[in-house]
């Protein structure tokens, strides 16, 4: 993709939005000038930006939504719900457009229809199309409709048809080549392939062949036969650019659908002229002498309608004497006063032949008179910058180039850490204890640097939580008056910040959770009101930080979750046992609704039943090493916890060793380790138990569950890794425990990625690689082989 | 004026920044100087700062628009003869005039083809340097 698309792409992503947030927070306020303001702004910055690229339909688009905009802004218009609703549909759709260019460089096929509708919604409050803006504006510049060639008959009838329909619903032109080489081209080194693959926005391609071959014995292959004929969405000066060394062997025309369509009937073009064979360098003369007439047609203006003097004499003296030059009747004009440089104008303009329509640039009407500017603005900053550099204090980086960074000081890390095995050599084989204080002091110079610039690179990747929690205010909106229901939406807490992975990952868990609120935890207003609360029901986002994970919140004050209910469903579900349903608490119950499998409503809407339930919700979290708990009150609302780390860069995991092998578990599952006389072991059903402060935990051998060959030898003492999953206890007989380390943690790749019971791998400082187990899967395999 | 050896040096002025890396991309391919800022404001100190040889202007613009701009380069402040163009997406009638009393030196409507604008920048700035 070429740098300005991606950049536009960049930019568009921000821009809408901004569009949308200020659109929200219009409907509440739509009295807030400034905020009309920056949401015009917003779509005027990005209808610009979208006229450097060939998509008219999305420039028309953007254009009827700023003009709406703009009556508004000048308060011609109220903003109503109902506008809102349409300038919130046409971004929409223009973000799906955005998604198919980033993917196809181009808008969809469909976009003139599907814009068609939108741009008449947003056009009405404004009385229809404006006869000022002509869709021509929109396209690019000024568009000069040549006649259609008689070798556009090369062209496919029906694709010729089906581009006139586009061409006409979009109102945009397309370009025509004929290229047809010359016959000994192959030996000025010319490779008209070569050259007609180049052709950029390439739309047609039609190969022409000769009306009659020669005989195979007079064939000469050196000579070109072929022509083609091209149909592209490449603007003019960019395909004269690519054939300018064969001007004479190309002719390039601009069509409209009206000019195709009159080709396909046969009519007579509308202007019978000589088809244009461009010659290049002819052209961009007459194009210079239009650009200097601009330049004298601007002073003339400039000069009939303020008092030019000083500066702006001299600047006008200047630009017309350039144009005079362009022209190639030089003036002098460096000491002229007004009178003179007026009568150069004149002389020059009426010398020059008059320009082709429609390229002066000046407004022709006389218009009103230009209210007086006020005193100009002191500038506020200080002028001995040395640079005289105007730039922006925010960089925006590739998250490619980030993640590198962080790669960097993974390895950086690991090769630090390889400083201490060299001390420990230092000392035990060559016996220099001196060189091995000084390796270790080194050592811990490079440590803390190491350290810092971890956590500078985490920084980088650092976000605030605004950015996942800025799609609600939309999707509650919507979703309230779909389903009628009166909801306020509270966000506490988005400053946070988390890394960006992080961030990314939680967007679809809090679109679940937020759906279930709205979906089933809120009642519908009269409900409310029957039970004695506010109609108007209140969901709450709340992020806090907590030590090095932050914890966000979803709460409603709707109805709450039933546990006798749910308790019931899971029965019937065959959830639970039967003793189940008469032990459980009711916070346990709460928690039945993550169980795979299970959803309390009766009917599944298409707002959160879509097959997905709250088991996916916590299989997500725990995927980003987080847990989720729910908490609820009959009647008075559910709140649903979500605590993740601030960071999935690094991890720390307490490394165990069984059969040799070395493997890492989180640290935040492990309880504690504990050694255990073999006699103090006990078995209950089977199952390896120990008793550890009266409490029955069961212990798994891990060398099993991993089929390695190792027993734990008779008499000594059990080393026992105690780790709490899902908030059950259980112990892990292992052979050894090591360190606590702090790494990387790469997930596992290619095929390597089905072995669930590892979670990831990461280096140690020996260069061991470590695998780190995922304790949940590791749990399951221990239990099928018990 | 600047040393006729260097190349002229255009100041970039727009808030878009797909519009100001696209115009200023095309400069430099041209072989001129090119400084960009982000508004108005930023443009007079920039101005102030370092003589320009041209000067491409955007209409709509936060903290300063591209009218205040151009008036406060043409004043005291700033007061540099060198050409300016202000390109703009209004074309409603007026818009052309407002800029010509602020003493722009064109007014063209987006989009510009890259040809034409460096097409008008290198008439505008012959003699104020050499485009290399």
């Amino acid at each position: 993709m070429n740098p300005l698309l991606a950049q536009f792409l960049a930019e568009a992503n921000d821009l809408l939005a901004s569009v949308d947030e200020g659109l929200l927070h219009l409907e509440r306020d739509p009295g807030d000038a400034e905020l009309v303001n920056e949401v015009f702004r917003a779509a005027h910055t990005f209808k610009g930006s979208s006229g450097l690229f060939d998509f008219p339909e999305l420039t028309r688009l953007t254009h009827a939504a700023e003009d709406l905009l703009d009556a508004v802004r000048g308060g011609r218009l109220a903003l109503d719900s109902g506008m809102t609703d349409d300038l919130l549909a046409a971004f929409d759709l223009i973000r799906g457009w955005l998604a198919h260019v980033t993917a196809h460089e181009r808008l969809p096929a469909s976009a003139g229809n599907d814009a068609a509708g939108l741009i008449t919604k947003l056009r009405a409050p404004l009385g229809g199309e404006p006869v000022a803006h002509t869709a021509a504006t929109a396209a690019a510049g000024i568009a000069v409709i040549d006649a259609a060639p008689e070798w556009l008959a090369w062209f496919d009838a029906e694709w010729l048809t089906e581009t006139a329909t586009w061409l006409e619903t979009t109102t945009s032109t397309m370009r025509f080549v004929r290229y047809t080489p010359d016959a000994d081209c192959f030996f000025r080194a010319e490779d008209p392939i070569h050259l007609v693959r180049q052709v950029p926005g390439l739309d047609k391609l039609g190969i022409v062949q000769p009306e009659q071959w020669p005989a195979p014995e007079e064939y000469d292959e050196y000579v070109c036969l072929l022509s083609f004929v091209v149909a592209t969405r490449a603007g003019i000066g960019e395909l004269e650019y690519l054939f300018r060394y064969v001007p004479d062997q190309v002719q390039i025309v601009e069509l409209d659908g009206d000019a195709i369509t009159r080709h396909l009937s046969g009519e007579p073009p509308l202007k019978v002229e000589e088809k244009v064979t461009i010659a290049v360098t002819e052209v961009i003369d007459s194009e210079l002498a239009a650009d200097a007439r601009s330049v004298l047609a601007a002073a003339q203006r400039t000069l009939e309608i303020n008092p030019v003097e000083g500066v702006q004499l001299r600047s006008v003296a200047l630009a017309v004497m350039a144009a005079a030059r362009a022209l190639g009747v030089p003036e002098d004009l460096t000491e002229a006063d007004r009178a003179s440089v007026s009568e150069a104008v004149e002389r020059l303009l009426a010398e020059a032949a008059p320009a082709p329509v429609g390229t002066v640039p000046v407004a022709a009407a006389a218009s009103a008179p230009v209210a007086a500017a006020g005193p100009p603005a002191e500038p506020t900053g200080r002028a001995d910058d040395p640079g005289g550099q105007v730039g922006t204090r925010v960089l925006k980086v590739d998250q490619e180039k980030v993640d590198r960074l962080m790669e960097l000081v993974g390895e950086l890390n690991v090769a630090k850490n390889g400083l201490t095995f060299l001390a420990d050599s230092a000392e035990e084989e060559f016996g220099s204890r001196v060189l091995s204080r000084r390796i270790k002091d080194q050592y811990a110079g490079l440590h803390r640097i190491a350290e810092e610039l971890q956590s500078a690179v985490m920084d980088v990747r650092m976000l605030p939580l605004s950015v996942a929690f800025g799609r609600f205010p939309r999707l509650v909106r919507d979703l309230s008056r779909r389903l009628g229901k009166t909801i306020e939406l509270v966000t506490e807490g988005e400053d946070t910040m988390a890394d960006k992975d992080v961030i990314e990952a939680l967007g679809d868990p809090l679109v679940h959770l937020v759906r279930n609120s709205l979906d089933h935890g809120i009642e519908p207003s009269d409900e409310r009101t029957a039970s004695g609360k506010n109609p108007a029901a209140r969901l709450t986002l709340a992020a806090v930080a907590d030590g090095d994970a932050v914890i966000v919140e979803v709460s409603d004050d709707g109805r709450g979750v039933d546990p006798v209910r749910v308790k019931r469903k899971a029965y019937e579900k065959g959830l639970i046992s039967e003793e189940e349903l008469e032990s459980l608490s009711d916070i346990e119950a709460v928690d039945l609704v993550f169980r795979p499998g299970f959803s309390t409503a009766d009917q599944v809407s298409d707002l959160s039943g879509r097959g997905v339930g709250m088991d996916a919700v916590r299989a997500s979290v725990e995927k980003l090493g987080g847990t989720v708990t729910m908490r609820s009150k009959l009647g008075q609302g559910t709140s649903t916890r979500l605590r993740l780390p601030l960071s999935m860069a690094v991890t720390q995991v307490m490394v165990v060793s069984v059969a040799g092998q070395r493997f890492g578990i989180p640290v935040d599952l492990v309880v504690e380790t504990v050694r255990v006389p073999a006699a103090e072991m006990g078995r209950v059903l089977h199952q390896d138990v120990v008793v550890m402060r009266g409490e029955v935990v069961p212990v798994l051998d891990l060398a099993r569950a991993l089929d390695m060959p190792w027993a734990a030898d008779p008499d000594a003492d059990r080393a026992i890794l105690v780790v709490s999953v899902n908030g059950q206890r259980v112990g892990l007989l292992v052979e050894q425990f090591h360190r606590e380390v702090d790494v990387i943690l790469k997930p596992m790749e290619g095929l390597l990625a089905y072995a669930d019971e590892f979670s990831g791998t990461a280096l140690l400082g020996d260069g061991l690689v470590l695998l780190v187990l995922n304790m949940k899967e590791v749990l399951g395999l221990a239990a099928r082989v018990a | 004026m600047t040393d006729t050896e260097a190349p002229p040096r255009v100041l970039v002025v727009d808030d878009a920044a797909t519009v100001r890396l696209y115009h200023s991309s095309l400069l430099l391919e041209a072989g001129f100087q090119v400084d960009e800022a982000a508004n108005g404001l930023e443009a007079v100190e920039a101005a102030m700062a370092t003589p320009f040889d041209l000067f491409v202007v955007d209409v709509n613009m936060p903290k300063m628009n591209g009218y205040t701009c151009v008036e406060n380069l043409r004043s005291e402040t700033v007061a540099t003869d060198a050409p300016v163009l202000m390109i703009s997406t209004e074309d409603r009638p007026g818009d052309a005039d407002r800029a010509y009393a602020a003493g722009a030196n064109l007014y063209l409507v987006k989009p510009v083809t890259g040809e034409r604008l460096i097409r008008i920048a290198t008439m505008l700035t012959a003699g104020r340097g050499t485009p290399a």
